[in-house]
């Protein structure tokens, strides 16, 4: 995790547990935070890291986070990930 | 006992469990409604209860709970304060939630009318928070149902289209793609927001499917992952998840994938295509995704099946009756060690090495035995926490305004009689309201008290036994109007000699009340007799104390558990008896002066102005033996229901906790006898049930 400026870079790699590390990272910095990057997009492990930029996408609408708006994630080990927002 | 009715089975006890604690809490949340981690754990607990209801197939609370759910998510999300009528309700449909449960697990067809009452009431509250229809607006059932699921359509809450299509439009293309020997599955994922933990996700069913898949898409729905304030990471927020997957896999390939999850949260289609004859399949079995990515060859899926299952619980789920059964063993074991320790053979041996094993395996033995015991123990809690309910709900009824004061809600009981508790329990709670508070305020205040009555719970450990007392500050029981009612009635003659005690117990005599208004809660004196009975029958005793204008206590006393009882063993005629401990008074040897026999009515020892039946063992039990005289022996002298007696036996054991045996068929008719138990030495002792060794009629005092 990487915190340059206003931008934040994650990793997709990440485990449950460092994923509720993130979760309590974030929470009292939102405010401060405009770009999630997500570093190896393709190295997702937890279907949790999904949810959990959504819903800090749902708490703050203008968050941008690239990797989300996508919609969509291929993977070699998970074929074509979609994800609808409904937002 | 076949899987799926084992699985119905932990439902059942799991949703008894939910619906136990959505009682208590929903009573916490009512005292503060602005907790909204308590929102949020009722409304995991009747999301949980949802989930499983309907796939168990008992839709008519999977509807009810539905309903409720949306309700509660409404001001879980919009943290909107709640209002005292919708707190009502909440209150209301815990009660309809255990009604249907109970129609649901007997197949009773006819719900009861607060159902519908209920759940149109709730449906109205959604359309009113949804803007769907004014506040003052009431629907009726029918209209409300449809108009609102059109409504709400129309007004974009029905949010699936977007990804129904999508996934459609994937099945589509799928459709044509497939090539002959492959089969084509939809698979619907819907995983329990506790599957994390359970050590599942989404990507590892993906992951799964896709080492022997030609292509597959996947279709997450977002729409349920809640902004940061409800969200927790490792609680699945993704509720549904649509796999596409084109596969060679056989349908029971594709079962075995999803084995460990329960049958609800997924549903595998094979849909039919449009078959084209194209080349042979990919080598390798790579796998085409949409944007022809290569994927990995990997090691065969086993590995990922097996890393799936992760047990992180740490605790287990036993049957009590296998508790129970491990309990026996260990009865057995103390009853060898027992044996051993105390065989004349074997302390014969002058061996050091051979003391010092008995000794350690004696140690083993009792430490073994002390765990197993705390198997069995639980705490209170629950059972004072239920209890706040019936404090709630019998304020409300008598229109008393009551504060509820628990104390030793820790202290831990046997878990057997914790279920019998809790009627015992609410019966003398609502005694207390319905009868012990002052109904006036006016006559509270003239005793100098404050308005509103309390009502203090506690439960505490006395000389080995655990006591659980019910007080309230009320107007307290008038000894002199007790006595007069149970002369009126026959219950005694009135020449009798009673103690303060002896005369409040009166009132637990059958059909005895002295309520002058009988109310739907309490006072139709039948009751505190069953409630006395209850408590008898866990081998404990109720005490009363009451002080007029100051309040009543109810006291009951128990043993620590149902399965060993601390006696005193006694030997009389040749054989060893037990007498339990918590009768007990004191034991002497009398002086000849202070027995005396009374024509007609058998010998008597006259202890500090009372005159105490003495009762011998050989004439209880008709046994033939050299008679000797009370001086000669000793008198145990015990409490019993009907007043002290004095049991005499020639000897004094000891004091020893005993592992109850049941008696045969044969010898249930002695109900003189309550049980029996194996010494050490391997005799066999009867423990003496001392409240069946004298009648009352008998009774006499001085």
């Amino acid at each position: 995790m990487e915190f340059n400026g206003d931008v934040l870079t994650i990793d997709s790699s990440m485990s449950m547990k460092e994923i509720l590390e993130f979760e309590a990272f974030i929470r009292p910095r939102l405010e401060y935070i405009e770009i999630i990057e997500i570093s190896d997009e393709d190295a997702l492990k937890c279907s949790a890291l999904l949810s959990l930029l959504s819903s800090l996408k749902r708490t703050k609408s203008d968050l941008q986070i690239p990797f989300l708006d996508k919609r969509a994630l291929s993977s070699p080990e998970y074929g074509t990930i979609h994800w609808i927002c409904h937002d | 006992m076949t899987k799926q009715e084992q699985v119905k089975a932990i439902f059942i006890e799991e949703a008894g469990e939910i619906i136990e604690k959505l009682d208590i809490d929903i009573i916490r949340f009512e005292e503060n409604s602005a907790d909204l981690n308590l929102l949020n754990e009722i409304f995991r607990g009747v999301h949980t209860l949802k989930g499983n209801a309907n796939a168990f197939g008992f839709t008519r609370l999977g509807e009810f709970v539905h309903h409720f759910e949306d309700v509660l998510d409404h001001y879980r999300s919009t943290k909107e304060g709640i209002e005292g009528d919708h707190l009502e309700l909440f209150v209301g449909s815990v009660d309809v939630i255990k009604e249907v449960m109970v129609c649901e697990l007997d197949a009773i067809e006819f719900l009861p009318q607060s159902y519908s009452e209920c759940l149109e009431q709730i449906k109205n509250l959604i359309a009113m928070k949804k803007g769907l229809v004014p506040s003052a607006q009431l629907l009726s059932s029918e209209e409300t149902v449809s108009d609102f699921a059109d409504l709400a359509s129309e007004f974009g809450f029905g949010c699936d289209e977007e990804f129904d299509n999508s996934v459609q439009s994937c099945v589509s293309r799928y459709q044509e793609m497939r090539e002959e020997g492959l089969n084509l599955y939809k698979i619907d994922l819907m995983l329990e927001n506790d599957c994390y933990k359970r050590g599942f996700d989404h990507l590892l069913f993906l992951k799964a499917l896709g080492e022997k898949a030609e292509s597959i898409e996947s279709f997450f729905d977002m729409k349920d992952v809640w902004v940061l304030d409800g969200f927790k990471s490792d609680e699945n927020a993704i509720k549904r998840v649509c796999i596409i997957v084109l596969t060679l896999l056989p349908r029971d390939d594709v079962d075995e994938i999803f084995e460990f999850l329960f049958d609800h949260e997924y549903k595998i289609q094979i849909i039919d295509a449009i078959t084209k004859k194209v080349e042979p399949l990919h080598p390798q079995g790579t796998l085409h995704v949409e944007q022809k990515t290569p994927i990995k060859s990997s090691a065969p899926s086993a590995e990922t099946t097996s890393s799936s299952i992760v047990s992180s619980k740490s605790t287990i789920r036993i049957d009590t009756f296998k508790l129970d059964e491990l309990f026996d063993s260990v009865g057995e074991l103390v009853i060898a060690q027992n044996f051993i320790a105390q065989n004349e053979k074997i302390g014969e041996i002058e061996d050091e090495s051979i003391s010092r094993t008995i000794e350690t395996l004696s140690k083993i033995t009792k430490r073994i035995q002390d765990r197993v015991m705390s198997l069995r123990m639980v705490a209170i809690k629950d059972t004072f926490e239920k209890m706040k309910r019936v404090v709630r709900d019998t304020s409300k009824k008598t229109g008393k305004e009551v504060h509820l004061i628990v104390q030793g809600e820790d202290t831990e009981i046997d878990k057997t009689m914790i279920d019998s508790l809790s009627d015992p329990l609410i019966h003398i709670i609502r005694n207390a309201i319905d009868h012990g508070l002052e109904a006036d305020a006016n006559e509270r205040a003239l005793g100098g008290k404050s308005s509103g009555g309390s009502v203090t719970l506690k439960a505490f450990h006395k000389s080995g036994s655990i006591v659980i007392s019910v007080s309230d500050d009320g107007r307290g029981i008038n000894k002199e109007r007790v006595l007069q009612k149970a002369i009126e009635r026959g219950v005694i003659t009135g020449d009798e000699n009673l103690t303060d005690s002896q005369i409040f117990s009166l009132i637990m005599q059958p059909g005895f009340s002295t309520a002058e208004t009988i109310s739907d809660l309490s006072g139709r004196g039948v009751g505190l007799d069953v409630v006395k009975t209850s408590i008898e029958n866990l081998r404990g005793k109720i005490e009363i104390d009451s002080k007029v204008g100051e309040g009543t206590t109810f006291s009951m006393v128990l043993p620590l558990t149902l399965a060993i009882i601390d006696g005193m063993l006694v030997q009389a005629t040749g054989e060893i008896y037990i007498i339990p401990t918590l009768s007990v008074v004191e034991s002497f040897r009398p002086e000849k002066e202070i027995v005396h026999i009374v024509q007609g009515k058998g010998e008597f020892v006259s202890l500090r102005g009372q005159y105490i039946p003495i009762i011998r063992l050989s004439d209880v039990f008709e046994l033939k033996s050299e008679p000797i005289q009370p001086w000669e022996g000793i008198l145990v002298c015990v409490e019993t229901e009907s007043g002290r007696i004095a049991i005499m036996v020639d000897e004094l054991i000891g004091r020893q906790q005993v592992v109850i045996k049941t008696l045969g068929k044969s010898l249930a008719r002695l109900k003189e006898i309550s049980g029996g138990a194996i010494l050490g030495s391997g005799d066999i002792a009867l423990i003496l049930n001392v409240d069946e060794l004298r009648p009352l009629n008998e009774s006499v005092h001085v």
